[in-house]
């Protein structure tokens, strides 16, 4: 495998939008007990919609692709989420590399189908 | 915010991971079938609240108001299933900011997971929590 330089997209990936059931199954996996996840009267009165999808769940996709094509040279992944996301909405990752030096840094970017930046991030990957 | 929580550190508790917890957060992903490893995730701040480590309670940030902004994970040491984990919680960092429709209180908050029994430092993970006022 060629060695990654700047500019290189390691992954543009689209998960499918996440059901409501595939919401409990997360917050069951992860014991969060927040009502936010799987309550909709509860999310209304927290002033959204409907339910939220957890924010964890974006940084597990990622984590994922990750570790995926980087197994244990993948040393950091820093996410901040900058948008809710609700059910069915689909998520884009892209994976970009950002610099490639001694480590390579990659910058992540996560959107919604309405073009809505949900997430963004770095990881840094082991030489 | 319980402000003058910054810098507490709780109690170390003891984690091994759970392969049937793995199987939901997969699935919850759109993911069948079985994790071969321990998912780069799966340790996160949630689990532990069932181990005195309740965040949202001890810095006073009601579930309607919270909001989570982030997190970080540096990978020091593979954790495989059959391993189990030393865990450390420290508030990192508080701190309230004007924002535009209202006071935010931001809170960071650090955990280290350690291999036994070497007490390897294997993960670490740093969590941001918002309460809305």
């Amino acid at each position: 495998m060629a060695p990654l330089k700047q500019g290189d997209v390691v992954f543009d990936v689209t998960r499918p939008g996440a059901t409501r059931e595939q919401l409990v199954l997360f917050s069951a996996g992860t014991e969060d007990p927040n009502p936010i996840h799987v309550d909709e009267a509860f999310a209304k009165r927290a002033g959204f919609p409907t339910v939220l999808q957890q924010g964890p769940m974006t940084t597990a996709h990622l984590g994922a692709l990750l570790a995926e094509r980087f197994g244990p040279r993948l040393a950091s992944l820093d996410v901040t989420f900058t948008a809710p996301v609700f059910p069915g909405e689909a998520l884009r990752l892209v994976g970009k590399v950002e610099s490639a030096g001694p480590e390579i840094v990659l910058a992540l970017s996560v959107h919604k189908p309405d073009g809505t930046q949900s997430a963004r991030g770095t990881a840094a990957i082991r030489a | 915010m319980n402000m003058q929580l910054e810098g507490k550190v709780y109690p170390p508790y003891r984690l091994k991971p759970d392969r049937a917890l793995a199987a939901k957060m997969l699935a919850g992903q759109g993911v069948a079938g079985v994790a071969a490893a321990v998912p780069p995730t799966y340790f996160l701040f949630l689990r532990g609240a069932a181990h005195g480590v309740d965040l949202f309670a001890d810095l006073d940030i009601p579930r309607e108001k919270a909001l989570h902004a982030g997190q970080r994970y540096e990978w020091l040491a593979p954790i495989g299933w059959d391993d189990e984990v030393e865990v450390t919680a420290r508030i990192a960092s508080l701190a309230e900011k004007q924002g535009k429709g209202g006071k935010l209180w931001f809170a960071d908050v650090e955990y280290e997971y350690r291999l036994l029994p070497a007490r390897t430092l294997a993960l670490r993970e740093i969590t941001r929590l918002v309460k809305r006022s």
